[in-house]
């Protein structure tokens, strides 16, 4: 009975090692290959070199001949400048709406408290696209033109509610006590929030804030559909470049973005373990 | 005192004024009239007309506009088909994750955090790159094919990219933080004491499994099950990047009707299928978690 339970133990063990296998090898994999300098065959090696990072960056290299590229390192950058605007954007409106929103419903108690909780949950349980061709129908038929600014109000929509969640999260882990204590010792509603309250919810908010950030920098399919013909976000143009042919400089591109949302995430999970 | 009243009126007036007329205008408003559209008829060039036109709802479930098309069971297809994808896909993501969230539930404290760390972090990573890494590796001269050619296990190429088993291996390949994190969150309230109670009076590993470990764990299964039944059936991108044309799904087939075929009505009557499928799926899970009386809401 013993060898058979130890038996049991260690086939969990491998099982959960290739649990982390299938989610890191493929990553792994096209770290490496993001290196390799074979222009036709990208997953066959032939060689080192770091051309297609010196060619994404803008840099003349040997294999420029091609011309793929050289013409649409612009379109990336715009693509970028693109989508940190909108994150931008989009993080400060939704943080103000959703903390707003999660200290209403925590403070006060009024009719509709419960509306507000299940309107609040549906953008994260809908599926992208109901929302996102709801919103095309409404900015056509309202004859808003489809731009930047309707990139931005639309993921408003969805974002409010990831910082509503880690807000109110925040807030109900909260110590009431405090707050009490400061209305007794004489302290008015406004300074009891500025001095107790707003510091202990400030981690939650940022928190929140951060995920809006991340989650705006990613959004494909709200975006593809309200985005118009102008405007180019950094997911919409690696859709397209996917969809037009696989090239080897998408592997870099690929792989600088990972490596920039996993120390941006590092950080945010790194910060908010350290204050438990 | 009604002074007081009033101004704790105007604080929540200031907090959720602004923040409310946004949701209404931008959030419910498209939704109602996403509703509307498609119950409307379809113009001749794109745009809708302004009368009531069932045969949006017909073309899906068999009751076709009689004047301009027969009925067509194409559309009932995709629809089963991405039905069929989708519970799958929960299937499947149950299967990877249920048995390392028993591994991982009984680490140290240390560990345990690395551990879910490491399954939350990919969650921040662009969802269009992770999917893109599965398209160099199983397409026709994908690292999965390059590897079978060479130690000679196959002689040609062989299709893995553009089925649904691409699909299905995609989905569970972003939605894993999904299952996880609820199904984990049952593991690890489980009571062993109950295990090893039933396993000292007799019952098998087996019957232990299946009558105290599955049942205890239920809550979070269904949980993890909905919240990704629920994206599943809908998406969009996955199809669109490792589908490509040949396997069809809903999302791609309301893509279609929107930027290429010019067909509102019909696009927003299969995003109701999917929104109704949804509601159904919810409010089963809550009615069911309720009489159970287990907590109602999905967690994340």
């Amino acid at each position: 009975m013993k060898i058979f339970a130890s038996l049991a133990r260690g086939s969990l063990v491998a099982y959960t090692a290739l649990f982390f296998a299938f989610i890191y090898i493929p990553l792994v994999l096209i770290a490496v290959y993001s290196f390799n300098a074979n222009p036709i065959n990208m997953m066959t090696w032939s060689g080192f070199t770091t051309d297609w990072y010196a060619q994404v960056l803008g840099y003349k290299t040997a294999i420029t001949g091609d011309a793929f590229y050289v013409e649409s390192t612009d379109q990336l950058v715009q693509a970028v400048f693109n989508s940190l605007k909108i994150a931008a954007s989009t993080t400060l409106i939704a943080t103000v709406f959703g903390t707003s929103i999660a200290i209403a419903l925590y403070h006060f108690d009024f009719f509709g408290r419960r509306f507000y909780r299940v309107v609040l949950f549906m953008p994260m349980l809908m599926p992208d696209i109901v929302l996102g061709i709801a919103l095309l129908i409404f900015f056509v038929n309202s004859g808003i033109n489809l731009g930047l600014k309707t990139i931005i109000i639309g993921q408003c929509t969805f974002l409010t509610s990831y910082v509503f969640i880690v807000v109110s999260a925040r807030l109900s882990g909260m110590d009431r006590t405090l707050e009490h204590a400061s209305a007794d010792l004489g302290a008015n509603e406004w300074t009891t929030f500025r001095k107790v309250v707003f510091p202990q919810l400030l981690p939650g908010i940022l928190g929140g804030a951060l995920l809006a950030f991340i989650i705006s920098m990613d959004d494909l399919v709200i975006t593809y559909f309200i985005a118009g013909v102008d405007v180019t976000t950094l997911p919409m143009f690696i859709f397209a470049m996917l969809r037009r042919g696989i090239k080897p400089e998408i592997n870099a591109i690929a792989v600088m973005m990972l490596s920039f949302s996993f120390v941006i995430a590092s950080l945010g999970l790194y910060l908010r373990s350290r204050q438990k | 005192m009604l002074t007081i009243t009033a101004r704790r009126r105007a604080q929540l007036a200031i907090l959720l004024g602004p923040a409310s007329l946004f949701l209404a205008v931008f959030f419910l408003g498209p939704l109602a009239i996403m509703i509307v559209t498609s119950f409307l008829a379809p113009g001749l060039y794109g745009g809708v007309e302004w009368t009531w036109y069932p045969h949006n709802y017909g073309r899906i479930l068999g009751f076709a506009d009689p004047m301009f098309e027969e009925f067509d069971p194409v559309y009932i297809a995709i629809f089963l088909r991405s039905l069929k994808i989708a519970a799958l896909t929960v299937v499947a993501t149950l299967l990877v994750c249920y048995p390392a969230a028993f591994c991982i539930s009984r680490l140290s404290d240390r560990w345990k955090s690395f551990c879910l760390f490491l399954i939350t972090l990919p969650f921040f990573a662009s969802l269009i790159v992770r999917l893109f890494v599965w398209v160099l590796l199983l397409r026709q001269t994908g690292l999965v094919n390059n590897v079978l050619l060479q130690t000679g296990i196959i002689d040609r190429p062989v299709d893995l990219i553009y089925t649904e088993g691409a699909i299905i291996l995609g989905m569970v390949y972003v939605f894993i933080p999904f299952m996880f994190m609820p199904v984990y969150a049952s593991v690890e309230k489980l009571d062993w004491t109950l295990v090893r109670a039933s396993l000292d009076l007799g019952a098998g590993p087996i019957r232990t499994f299946l009558r105290i470990i599955l049942p205890l764990t239920a809550p979070g299964i269904a949980g993890g099950a909905v919240i990704v039944f629920i994206p599943a059936l809908g998406n969009f991108v996955v199809p669109a990047i490792l589908g490509g044309a040949k396997v069809m799904m809903l999302g791609n087939l309301i893509e279609q009707q929107f930027l290429a075929a010019r067909n509102w009505p019909f696009g927003s009557a299969l995003a109701m299928m999917v929104m109704s499928v949804m509601l159904v799926l919810l409010f089963s899970y809550v009615v069911v978690s309720s009489r159970r009386g287990l907590d109602a809401a999905p967690g994340r």
